[in-house]
């Protein structure tokens, strides 16, 4: 295989990694403000992507930045979404036994995934892109704008999110909240509000990613268990509730299985990430990072 | 006193009229899971034939969703076969079709289906008509068309990892190994698998000089948009999952020069007669564009319809009717093999690089040699 091959194999890891990035630290985000896993998050990927295919037609296709300007729009609408789906899915039986909340989860997905195939239809459907136009040629690498555009876009976004949570009196509030609710609620912070607004900003990350993935990918009623596995095996190689061990896991899942699959095979890659899994969790548990989060579910 | 006398008249009426009992059709299909698309085109092909052919029988299809697991499945099936039907449009997806076939069989009700893989008609329980051409039909024409149409030597094959996937490489391996164009690359490619670089990649140091697909939907249009991304120019001839105007409308059309694709038919590329008929109704009815699946689905249906006709009521005459008859189908005219294989035809697809339309090519008649 030749360095320009790997090069661009590389550059396509990394710009699936990315995506898969984003997915991850909402699924962070949730896992930390409600103790529990989100199992509805891929699911909620895939809403995006068709989210962003309903609203294409509002952006002119003229336009050079079709996806770009969706954006906003998109995750704003998709934050909406979330703090809805924190109020159906995840109040109402938070006091309940832990499984209750994953079941209520995994059915708000199922829900989302036939509503999807009820509207959109079962045939997978590309979205807008970010930047229109084909590509740069670097010597005899060729580099698609979309994929400069997805790794783009995910490094803001991901920066944007630290940023929220680190710098700003609400994202520290939001922190407050995921480590300790009852001491926050002493305070005077409101548990409740914080909460809902760490499932708009999940969900509204996750809508991001489903607009990014959506037209290189495509998006289909069905891809929501992918996109959930992966999330859940970055987060676990990362560090459970970590939001940089997330990011990390994630990367490395794009770049490994794309490189180990163009030097064996998509199977043999597949293999070796589920065995090198299994390993991690029997030598290093906590994941590549420290552990933060209260339980795992 | 007289509203007693028509009250009387009406319950006498009632009871010696004749009142034609309606019948269910079960139809069982996946309209949800990685094969829903191909799945709700099965279910509206059944649907649009019982609602066009069925009045006067009294026929009605009720329509259960398998998903994709053979558990889904078995569950429908056997829910089905409590209203005793004498026969069932049953799932186009091989494994499911594995799991009710000695259910099916055991019950004694036929099931039709179009199903591409293989074995279900090979395992030896003859309640099974399958109306869409198997790999042994549809890889042949591929095949050939591949060596005689577009001169391959050197063809690379990536393949699905499923049922239907695996049945199709292990014909097209042979075939081309036999028609003296051995296979000189191949991988199987999951059905979650979006990046497909690093399968063309290893594909191309293979240096082949045809792309052989025989692929789902979705993977499809992936393979073809990336290859044609990193300008991999190579005439690439797909399974029928390319035929599907779905498929064609993830992609350019400049994307789309240089494939061509295997199918029992193709209803849009059909521009006259009773085909064209099928597809303006079947766009009226679901707002979709029809495939071959639709149309395969259509025709198995009509020709259950036609055996009821023909005086077959219970689920063994109906079985008998069909292992026995022909039927000229919209698409082509069916037969069985003896095993239930009931199509035997197989046309080739080309796109022109500007319409998401393919023209028909080639079309491949009584390959099997049973008509």
């Amino acid at each position: 295989m030749t360095a320009i091959a790997l090069t661009q194999i590389l550059l396509n890891g990394l710009a699936l990694g990315a995506a898969y990035a984003l997915i991850a630290l909402g699924f962070v985000i949730v896992l930390n403000a409600a103790g529990a896993v989100n199992f509805a998050q891929g699911e909620l990927v895939m809403a995006g992507g068709f989210v962003s295919i309903a609203l294409a037609p509002l952006i002119a296709e003229a336009t050079a930045l079709p996806g770009l300007l969706l954006l906003p729009l998109v995750m704003g609408l998709m934050g909406l979404i979330g703090a809805g789906f924190a109020w159906i899915a995840y109040f109402p039986v938070r006091k309940r036994h832990q499984v209750a909340v994953f079941v209520s989860t995994i059915a708000a997905g199922l829900v989302l995934q036939h509503l999807a195939n009820a509207v959109f239809g079962a045939a997978p459907r590309a979205g807008p892109p970010l930047i229109s136009g084909n590509g740069v040629t670097v010597g005899a690498l060729s580099i698609s704008l979309q994929q400069i555009a997805v790794m783009i876009c995910a490094a803001v976004l991901i920066s944007g999110t630290g940023l929220f949570l680190g710098r700003t009196q609400t994202g520290r509030q939001m922190r407050a909240v995921a480590q300790d609710p009852e001491m926050a609620a002493a305070i005077g912070i409101r548990p409740k509000r914080m909460i809902t607004l760490s499932f708009a900003l999940a969900i509204a990350l996750a809508g991001a990613a489903g607009l990014l993935l959506s037209n290189q990918f495509f998006v289909s009623p069905n891809d929501g268990g992918l996109f959930m596995l992966k999330a859940y095996i970055a987060v676990t190689i990362g560090g459970w509730g970590r939001l940089d061990g997330a990011v990390i896991g994630a990367l490395l899942i794009g770049i490994f299985e794309t490189l180990v699959a163009a030097l064996t095979s998509y199977l043999v890659a597949e293999a070796l990430l589920y065995a090198l899994l299994l390993i991690m969790l029997v030598f290093r548990p906590s994941g590549l990072l420290p552990e933060r989060a209260r339980a795992r579910v | 006193m007289f509203l007693k006398s028509a009250a009387i008249a009406l319950t006498a009426l009632m009871a010696t009229a004749p009142i034609a009992k309606a019948e269910t059709i079960p139809v069982l299909v996946p309209i949800t899971g990685f094969l829903s698309l191909e799945g709700s085109s099965q279910r509206n092909g059944a649907v649009l034939a019982v609602e066009r052919f069925g009045k006067d029988l009294s026929l009605d299809a009720e329509v259960t969703d398998t998903g994709t697991s053979p558990e889904g499945a078995v569950t429908a099936l056997r829910r089905a076969l409590e209203g005793k039907p004498s026969a069932a449009v049953a799932s186009m997806l091989g494994t499911q079709m594995l799991a009710m076939l000695p259910i099916a069989g055991r019950a004694g009700v036929p099931l039709l289906t179009v199903s591409g893989t293989a074995k279900i008609t090979e395992i030896g329980i003859p309640w099974v008509f399958r109306f869409f051409p198997g790999d042994s039909v549809v890889k042949v024409a591929q095949a050939h068309y591949a060596v005689e149409e577009l001169g391959a030597k050197r063809p690379a094959l990536l393949y699905q990892t499923t049922a239907y996937g695996q049945s199709g490489a292990e014909h097209l391996r042979r075939i081309m190994q036999d028609l003296g164009a051995p296979l000189v690359f191949e991988e199987a490619i999951d059905i979650s698998v979006k990046d497909m670089l690093p399968a063309l990649t290893r594909m191309q140091e293979a240096k082949p000089d045809l792309i052989l697909l025989h692929l789902h939907s979705g993977s499809t249009a992936l393979v073809i948009r990336q290859a044609r991304d990193q300008n991999i120019a190579l005439p690439i001839l797909a399974g029928s999952a390319m035929h599907q105007p779905t498929t064609a409308a993830l992609l350019e059309p400049k994307q789309l020069a240089g494939v061509c694709a295997e199918s029992a038919s193709s209803p849009i590329s059909e521009p006259e007669g009773s085909v064209e008929d099928f597809t303006a109704e079947y766009r009226a009815r679901f707002g979709t564009e029809p495939d071959a699946f639709a149309l395969a689905q259509y025709d198995g249906v009509s020709m259950l319809i036609a055996a009821k006709n023909a005086g077959a009521r219970t689920a063994t005459e109906v079985r008998d009717w069909l292992a026995s008859n022909s039927y000229d189908g919209l698409a082509m005219t069916y037969k069985s093999d003896g095993k239930g294989n009931m199509a035997h035809d197989a046309v080739v697809v080309c796109y022109d690089g500007k319409s998401a339309v393919p023209a028909i090519k080639r079309r491949y008649e009584n390959v099997s040699g049973v008509k």
